[in-house]
């Protein structure tokens, strides 16, 4: 300590702190670079050179070795590599994948596994760009030793100069060449203009107390969301629900198949390029579009084609919420329904099976795995609507003597076109399907299992076995 | 040691000087063997020459381009570390009017000779198979030979004079040293890049994409200059390698240079994948059989034509070997890997080409090209010799221009700082 160099400023020089490095000034780039290559030559391992800008040759000088972060990059990019192919995998893996069961989902019926794989490239691509970007980030954070709250070169006020006129070269105490006078001795003799040792404080190690409280706080608060969420979920709520984006909710534009958008401002009102308001063009005489081809015929009708009444009196393919339809005059003028499958439909045990399996899949959620009505939303709407909080019909049982009787034309065309509440379902489930679900709704018929109507009761008798 | 390096050029030998009077010959005579010997061994037969010869001087030619794009690049940029490796490249890019010569066995037959077998649209009353009857009409307002040739010699014509704008300019500023040489080709490198890309766009829809005349992709073009400018970094690197090894140019072109051309060539590997897949991904997520076609051809192994093993080849050697094997600093900055390196990404550009063109000829030879066989035409007795007669053209063309003039832009102002550049 007997040094000309003692430190300017007052600092709590004493047991309670310890020497962790000398810091050397060095007045212009070079000495600094040739200061930093004596060191490396005497031995010195553990040392920092600090300069305002990036001075060549500075890394061989100080004899800094490469970087490990491309590798660690490399390995992260790998996993999120393997990461974003398994996570598309599984998140599309249907029946028929061996490893992971779901629903049979082809998305555009694009196939899974290795010949869909270029549809999994753009995510599988960004998944390893984000991944790589993070590693990067943060590896050069854990190579770095960061997040630090303070490093005691800070403490030094000379050391400011380091982001604008000055250079450092720094010398750790735990390098096994340190000694703290020979140190100092050698730098001086490398031309430091100013030599500063740079002390940690060991007095005051604690957190402080209201940091502390801060924390205990901020953990309290973030309860709040959680057990508010708890709080709503068995809660009912009378008023409207809150519009975040009202403009979002509400947009100003064209809709497919409608008339026209209305403007909230007589201003945005366009000029209609066709004269005609029509969101859509309509097609061109004579044209038929993609998938509408499927033709007027039995298989898909369900019924002998012009057996139909008149629309007026509501055919079936008339909307048959209009109450006019339920009146029983209009219902008795029917087509003459299919009695027996069409050609194209094969009935084998083949057909029924995916009959069954088509059925659980779209019809159960309402009729029930058995046919009685007994389906979980049936079950859930019942509830409602004996506390009055729902207005609800209940579902017809396929064991309904009325269902029984009926043709097989007559429940393809329910299936195609809806009954009363339940809607079509021709856009989800092609022709073909639908007879195979009519074929499985008519041997589930033949199990005798008997109800009569719908009733709370026999909805709630879903216990019943159901064979096939 | 760190004493900065004076812009000056120290190297014993910086021009070719005497030898090209000996490589040219050489090159010649590489040229007619390969040329010659590919068309003895096809057999007379003019068509499958012409597909084989067209593929080695689109792989040429789109690598020449590559480098006329370096050097516009490099200018537009203001770009200080290629001073010393952008005359090679200068000479490539005036190697490119030249090509329009190797063009012309194309061009005359289809000009003179009404020649159909190469490019199909050319024949009289083409329909392409199309059952529409205004396709030929609105193909022939495009594809109809006046056209084609007037195109043709336009673009070697505008590419010649680009080219030639910047090796005159650069040769200049070597005598006289004047710097306001180096801002004038900056500033018109900014319009020039805008024709290049106009020219390149329509010059790769007519040299390849019309092979397939009912095919249209409006990638293409940037996928053929993504292949190009990928080959062009390596063929820099290739020649400098070489020269270096005959002793010229040692002092400038350094490690850093050839780190720099290795960084640019492995992001233009990638870059081509990218593009190559986007153009792929696109037709394949549409599904329209009069887009997938053109896929099905090269990938499907109709008939177990092999070709479906060409796009594998690409896929693997084009993009996953080259971007693994060109990765890491170390190999970027070793010489002898690179030589080999260097020597792979041209060949497999041609590979490229290959997959692009020769397709093509199956379906000009099948009578029915959805159902015949379209066999892998690949014959290492045609296709090797090819790829020899089309080096002995570069050979030939480089000691040409090279001839006894300077390596290095000896005066550019930016020498200093590519002499003293170095990669952190």
């Amino acid at each position: 300590m007997a040094h000309s160099h003692k430190p300017e400023k007052e600092k709590p020089v004493g047991p309670s702190s310890k020497l962790v490095s000398l810091v050397a000034q060095f007045d212009d780039p070079d000495s600094l670079v040739a200061a930093c290559d004596r060191a490396r030559r005497e031995g010195y391992q553990k040392m920092d050179a600090y300069s305002p800008f990036p001075v060549h040759g500075i890394d061989d000088a100080i004899g800094i070795r490469r970087t490990r972060l491309p590798f660690f990059v490399l390995a992260i990019a790998f996993c999120g590599l393997a990461f974003a192919l398994f996570l598309q995998y599984y998140v599309n893996s249907t029946d028929e994948s061996p490893l992971f069961p779901g629903y049979k989902f082809f998305i555009s019926g694009k196939p899974l596994g290795v010949p869909g794989v270029p549809a999994n490239i753009p995510v599988t691509f960004e998944i390893i760009v984000l991944s790589s970007a993070f590693a990067t980030f943060f590896g050069m954070w854990i190579l770095n030793g960061l997040p630090r709250f303070a490093n005691p070169l800070h403490r030094i006020p000379r050391f400011r100069r380091a982001t604008n006129d000055r250079f450092f070269l720094v010398l750790e105490a735990e390098d096994e060449k340190f000694n703290e006078s020979r140190s100092r001795q050698q730098l001086e003799e490398w031309g430091a203009t100013a030599i500063e040792e740079c002390h940690l404080d060991l007095t005051d190690h604690e957190i402080p107390k209201n940091f502390k409280m801060a924390g205990i706080v901020l953990l309290f608060a973030l309860l709040l969301p959680p057990a508010l969420i708890y709080r709503a979920a068995g809660m009912t709520n009378r008023n409207p629900r809150l519009h975040v984006v009202p403009d979002m909710d509400w947009q100003d534009k064209f809709k497919t198949q409608t008339v026209g958008p209305n403007f909230s401002n007589d201003e945005l009102v366009p000029d209609y390029l066709f004269g005609d308001p029509s969101a859509m063009r309509h097609p061109v005489a004579g044209t038929i579009a993609r998938g509408d081809a499927t033709g007027q015929d039995e298989f898909h009708l369900g019924y002998k084609p012009g057996s139909e009444p008149a629309p007026a009196h509501g055919g079936p393919n008339a909307n048959t919420q209009d109450p006019a339809v339920q009146d029983p005059a209009a219902q008795a003028a029917e087509p003459e329904w299919l009695t027996s499958f069409p050609g194209g439909v094969q009935v084998s045990e083949a057909t029924i099976a995916r009959g069954k399996q088509r059925f659980e899949i779209y019809c159960t959620p309402c009729h029930g795995f058995d046919g009685n009505g007994g389906g979980l939303t049936n079950q859930h709407a019942q509830a409602l609507a004996v506390q009055g909080k729902a207005n609800w019909t209940a579902v017809k049982s396929l064991h309904d003597p009325a269902v029984k009787s009926q043709a097989v034309g007559r429940i393809f065309d329910t299936i195609t076109n809806g009954r009363a509440t339940m809607g079509p379902y021709q856009n989800q489930i092609p022709a073909a399907d639908r007879w195979a679900i009519v074929m499985y709704v008519k041997a589930l018929q033949q199990t005798g299992i008997e109800t009569t109507g719908a009733t709370a009761e026999a909805s709630s008798a879903t216990e019943a076995p159901a064979g096939n | 040691m760190h004493e900065r390096r004076p812009g000056k050029v120290t190297s014993p030998i910086v021009s070719l000087s005497t030898s090209y009077v000996k490589l040219v010959p050489f090159g010649l005579i590489l040229a007619a063997l390969g040329f010659g010997i590919g068309y003895l061994m096809s057999g007379g037969d003019f068509q499958r020459f012409s597909f084989s010869y067209l593929t080695v001087f689109c792989t040429a030619l789109s690598t020449m381009l590559g480098c006329l794009f370096f050097v516009v690049s490099q200018h537009l940029t203001r770009a200080g570390w290629s001073a010393t490796v952008r005359r090679i490249g200068e000479i490539y890019a005036m190697s490119v009017p030249l090509m329009l010569l190797l063009f012309l066995v194309i061009l005359v037959p289809i000009l003179l000779m009404n020649y159909s077998a190469v490019y199909g649209w050319v024949k009289d009353g083409w329909t392409g198979g199309s059952p529409n009857p205004s396709f030929q009409e609105l193909k022939d307002t495009y594809l109809n030979k006046m056209w084609f040739g007037i195109r043709i010699v336009a673009y070697f014509s505008i590419w010649g004079l680009m080219a030639w704008s910047f090796f005159g300019t650069s040769l200049k500023q070597d005598t006289t040293g004047d710097k306001l040489l180096s801002r004038k080709m900056q500033k018109s490198a900014t319009w020039k890049m805008i024709i290049f890309a106009a020219t390149i766009v329509f010059a790769s829809f007519d040299l390849e994409m019309s092979l397939a005349p009912r095919w249209f992709s409006t990638m293409f073009p940037v996928y053929f200059f993504a292949g190009g400018v990928m080959s062009a970094f390596a063929l820099i690197s290739l020649t400098s390698l070489l020269l270096q090894r005959s002793g010229r140019v040692t002092d400038e072109i350094t490690t850093e240079h050839y780190h720099d051309l290795a960084k640019l060539t492995f992001a233009f590997v990638f870059f081509w994948g990218y593009i190559a897949f986007s153009q792929f991904l696109l037709i394949w997520y549409a599904n329209l059989p009069e887009e997938t076609f053109w896929y099905r051809y090269r990938m499907a192994d109709l008939a177990g034509s092999g070709w479906k093993n060409w796009s594998l080849l690409l896929l693997f050697g084009h993009l996953f070997i080259p971007f693994l094997g060109l990765m890491a600093r170390t190999v970027r900055r070793n010489k002898t890997y690179l030589l080999f390196a260097n020597i792979y990404i041209l060949v497999m550009h041609w590979v490229d080409h290959y997959w692009i063109i020769m397709p093509q000829l199956g379906t000009m030879k099948a009578t029915d090209p959805e159902t015949a066989p379209l066999a892998l035409p690949f014959n290492p007795l045609i296709d090797i010799p090819m790829l020899v007669g089309i080096t002995g053209i570069v050979i030939t063309f480089f000691c040409v221009l090279a001839a006894d003039r300077p390596l290095i832009a000896l005066k550019d102002p930016r020498l200093e700082e590519a002499l003293n550049y170095k990669n952190v």
